[in-house]
C-alpha cells in the first residue's frame, strides 16, 4: 500500500549539506496502523513530509497506491493528496473562520463535491468522532481534544488511502490523549484505513500494530535495514 | 472547486478582514466615483449643449429648397414661365408640398419664405424694423412655436408677431431724436442705456393693427409706400432660454401667402416689389418637421426623389458628439488614472493579507488545494472587493452629482448634472477590473506559498 524505497534526504545549511535520512526502506500494508518513532531530530517529521508529498527526497521512491509520488509535479501532487492522503496535525491546524462542519468539509470543497453531500458526510464523521451537535461551532469554542477530533474527521472525509498523523496527541493531556488514541484505533479497525502515526512517545507507539524506529536518520527496526547508524557522510 | 464555494470563501474573508476591506473599498470607490462623475459631467454637458443646439438649429427639421432643372428666380420661376415648367423639374410646388406632408414620419411641412425686411408702423406711429416670413399661420405651433396670446388665423390681412417684434418699437420722432443725440455724443453711457432699455421694452400689439412702409430708394426722392392695415391675431412666446435682449435681435412677422401676395402688390415699386416672393403656387423654401431625429435621413432621401434639395443640421450634432467624445475620453482617462492609483492600495492590502494568511494557505495546500484553486480564491476576493468598492463608488458619485447641482443651482442656466445609467456598469466594470488586476500579484504570490514552510511551527 505504502512503500518507501531507498529514501535519502539532506538539508543545506550554509554551504554544507547535512544528511537527515539514510536509505530508508519499509512497507506499510493496507489497513495497518504503524508508528514512526523517534526522538527530536531523528528525521521522523522529514520522512512524514516526504511520504505526504510535501517535500521531494534527493534519492529514492515513495509508492502510495502504486503511484510513485516522487515523480509527480506540484499540481499532480496536490490532486494526489486530495484523493489519497489525509492529515492529522499536532496543532490541529483548523481554519478559525470556518465552522466545525465547514472545516471537516474543506478537503471535499477542493474536489468540487456538492454542498449537500459534503455536509452529509461531515456530519456522519463528526458523529463518529463524538462531536455530534457541535457542527456549527467555531474551533475557538472547542477544547484541544475536540479540535483534534475535528482534525481526525477532516482527514477521513476524502476516504484516503493513508492518513499521516504528526504527533496527534502531542498537545493533549493524558486523559484526552487516551481518548484520541482510542478514536484512531477504532477508526482503523472499523474503516480499515491505513494510519502512519509519527510520535516520540513510546506509550503511543506501543499501541500501534508495528513500530518503525528512527535514530539520527537511520531506520533501526524497519522492514529492510540496510545501513547502520554510523558516521554522517556528506550529501550531494 | 465550485464558483459558489470560491465566492462564499471570498465573501467570508471580505467580511472578516474589515480593515483590508475598508482600505481597498475606499481606494476603488474613489476611482470608480471619479469615472462615473467624469462621464456624467461630460454626458450632462453634452445633453445640455445638444438641447441648446436643438433649440437653435432645429435638429428635427429639414430645410427643403427647389433643386435641379433650370434654376428660376425665387426658386419658382417667373410668372409666364408656366408653360416651361417641365424644364424646371426641381420646382417646389404645392403638389410636392402635399406629397411631402404625406410622407411617413413627417409631422408637418410648411413654407417659411423669407420675404424681406420692412418697417412696421403701429397705429400710434411707433416704428420698428422686422423680417417678413411667409408661412401657413395655422401650422406655426407644429414648429415648436407657442403663442402667448391669440393664435394664427387663416383670414387674409392678419399677422402673427414673434416676441422680438413687439420689442423696441419707438415713436418716429423719439427715435430720430435719440439717434441724433447718440450721433452727437456717441460715448454717452446714459444715452446708450436709455436706447438699450427702449430696445427691450415690449409694446402690446395683440389685436392691434399694424402697417408696413418702405421708401423706394431705387429712384431719387422715391415715394414712401404704406401697406393696408394688418390685424395682429397672435403673439408668440419668447423662446425658452432667451433673454429679452436676445429676443430683441430677432423681430419676425409671419403672414400667410395670400396676405403676402396682397402686400406685394401694395408695396410694388418701379423696379419690383419690396417683398421677394416666389410665383404663386410655388415656394422658395419649405420646412419639414420630422417625428424623430433618427428618421431625418430617410425623409431627406424621399424628398430628394422629388428632385428637391434637402438639408438638415445633423452635422452640428455630429460635430458636438465628436467634441464631447473627446472630452469624455479625457475624463475617462482621469478616472482610470485615479483607479490605477487606487489599485496600489489593493495590491498592498492584499499582499499583506496574503502574508498574514500564509498558514491558512499552507493548510489548504496540504489538504489538496492546488495552485489554481488558491489563485482563484484570491482573485475572486479581489474582484469582490472591486465590486463592493464600485458599488460604494456609485453611491459616492450620486452624492457628488447632487452636491454639484446644489453648488451650481440656478446659476447653471438650465444646466443640470445627472448620472446616466450607462455610466454605472462602466464604473462598476472598471472597479471590478481594477480589483482583479490588482489581485493577480497577491494571488500568484499566495498560490506559490510553500505548504510545508507555511505550516511549520517554530
Amino acid at each position: 500500500m505504502l512503500r518507501v524505497e531507498n529514501i535519502s534526504h539532506s538539508f543545506k545549511t550554509g554551504n554544507e549539506w547535512t544528511k537527515v535520512l539514510h536509505s530508508i526502506n519499509f512497507t506499510v500494508n493496507q489497513g495497518e496502523m504503524v508508528a514512526l518513532l523517534g526522538s527530536s531530530g531523528s528525521g521522523k517529521s522529514t520522512l512524514l513530509n516526504l511520504m505526504a508529498g510535501l517535500m521531494k527526497p534527493l534519492e529514492g521512491h515513495i509508492y502510495i497506491a502504486d503511484q510513485d509520488i516522487v515523480k509527480l509535479g506540484e499540481n499532480k501532487l496536490a490532486e494526489f493528496r486530495r484523493k489519497h492522503i489525509g492529515f492529522i496535525f499536532q496543532a490541529y491546524e483548523l481554519i478559525t473562520s470556518l465552522t466545525v462542519c465547514e472545516n471537516v468539509e474543506l478537503p471535499l470543497v477542493f474536489q468540487s463535491v456538492s454542498p449537500r453531500i459534503r455536509r452529509q458526510k461531515a456530519l456522519q464523521l463528526l458523529e463518529q468522532v463524538g462531536l455530534q451537535g457541535k457542527e456549527d461551532m467555531f474551533p475557538s469554542q472547542l477544547s484541544g481534544g475536540q479540535q483534534q477530533r475535528v482534525s481526525i474527521a477532516r482527514s477521513l472525509i476524502t476516504e484516503p488511502s493513508v492518513i499521516f498523523a504528526d504527533e496527534p496527541t502531542g498537545n493533549l493531556d493524558s486523559k484526552t490523549e487516551e481518548e484520541i488514541l482510542a478514536i484512531l484505533l477504532h477508526l482503523n479497525k472499523t474503516l480499515k484505513t491505513t494510519f502512519i502515526v509519527v510520535t516520540h512517545e513510546h506509550e503511543v507507539a506501543d499501541r500501534m500494530q508495528r513500530i518503525f524506529s528512527l535514530r539520527d536518520g537511520y531506520l533501526i527496526n524497519g522492514d529492510f535495514r540496510e545501513e547502520s547508524p554510523v558516521s554522517e557522510e556528506a550529501a550531494p | 472547486m465550485k464558483i459558489r464555494d470560491i465566492s462564499r470563501m471570498a465573501w467570508d474573508q471580505v467580511k472578516r478582514r474589515k480593515v483590508v476591506t475598508g482600505l481597498c473599498m475606499t481606494g476603488i470607490s474613489i476611482g470608480c466615483a471619479a469615472i462615473i462623475v467624469a462621464l456624467s459631467i461630460g454626458q450632462s454637458a453634452q445633453a445640455y449643449v445638444t438641447e441648446e443646439v436643438n433649440r437653435n438649429f432645429k435638429m428635427d427639421e429639414i430645410m427643403v429648397m427647389p433643386g435641379g432643372g433650370i434654376p428660376s428666380p425665387a426658386g419658382g420661376g417667373q410668372a409666364g414661365q408656366q408653360e416651361n415648367e417641365n424644364l424646371n423639374p426641381g420646382k417646389l410646388t404645392d403638389e410636392k408640398l402635399e406629397i411631402i406632408r404625406g410622407f411617413k414620419h413627417v409631422v408637418a411641412a410648411s413654407p417659411f419664405q423669407e420675404a424681406g425686411y420692412l418697417q412696421m408702423v403701429t397705429m400710434d406711429n411707433k416704428i420698428g424694423d422686422t423680417q417678413v416670413v411667409v408661412t401657413d399661420l395655422s401650422k406655426l405651433t407644429h414648429f415648436d412655436k407657442t403663442f402667448s396670446m391669440g393664435g394664427g388665423s387663416g383670414v387674409q390681412g392678419t399677422a402673427v408677431l414673434n416676441y422680438g417684434a413687439t420689442l423696441g418699437l419707438m415713436d418716429v420722432s423719439v427715435r430720430q431724436n435719440l439717434f441724433d443725440q447718440m450721433n452727437a455724443d456717441p460715448f454717452n453711457q446714459e444715452l446708450m442705456n436709455q436706447y438699450t432699455s427702449m430696445q427691450t421694452t415690449p409694446t402690446d400689439l395683440y389685436r392691434k393693427q399694424i402697417q408696413f412702409q418702405m421708401q423706394d430708394y431705387s429712384v431719387p426722392n422715391g415715394p414712401l409706400k404704406q401697406s393696408s392695415a394688418l390685424q395682429v391675431t397672435g403673439i408668440l412666446e419668447i423662446p425658452e432660454g432667451y433673454s429679452a435682449e436676445r429676443a430683441s435681435y430677432e423681430k419676425v412677422i409671419y403672414i400667410s401667402p395670400e396676405t403676402a401676395a396682397q402686400l406685394s402688390k401694395e408695396m410694388a415699386f418701379e423696379n419690383g416689389s419690396a417683398l421677394n416672393l416666389p410665383e404663386e403656387g410655388s415656394y422658395g423654401s419649405v420646412t419639414v418637421k420630422v417625428d424623430d431625429v433618427d428618421h431625418i435621413k430617410w425623409v431627406e432621401q424621399m424628398i430628394q426623389k422629388l428632385q428637391l434639395s434637402a438639408s438638415d443640421n445633423l452635422y452640428q450634432q455630429d460635430m458636438l458628439k465628436e467634441q464631447f467624445d473627446m472630452i469624455k475620453m479625457a475624463a475617462l482617462g482621469v478616472g482610470v488614472f485615479i483607479l490605477v492609483i487606487a489599485s496600489i492600495s489593493i495590491i498592498v492590502a492584499m499582499t499583506m493579507s496574503t502574508h498574514q494568511r500564509r498558514r491558512q494557505i499552507g493548510i489548504m495546500k496540504v489538504l489538496g488545494a492546488n495552485m489554481r484553486q488558491i489563485r482563484n480564491m484570491f482573485i475572486t476576493e479581489a474582484a469582490l472587493l472591486g465590486l463592493l468598492g464600485g458599488l460604494l463608488g456609485v453611491g459616492f458619485s450620486y452624492l457628488i452629482i447632487m452636491g454639484m447641482n446644489k453648488l451650481v443651482g440656478t446659476a447653471g442656466n438650465g444646466l443640470t448634472f445627472f448620472v446616466p445609467l450607462m455610466t454605472l456598469p462602466v464604473g462598476l466594470a472598471f472597479a471590478i477590473m481594477t480589483g482583479v488586476l490588482s489581485g493577480i500579484y497577491p494571488a500568484i504570490s499566495a498560490s506559490r506559498t510553500d505548504a510545508l514552510t507555511a505550516i511549520k511551527r517554530d
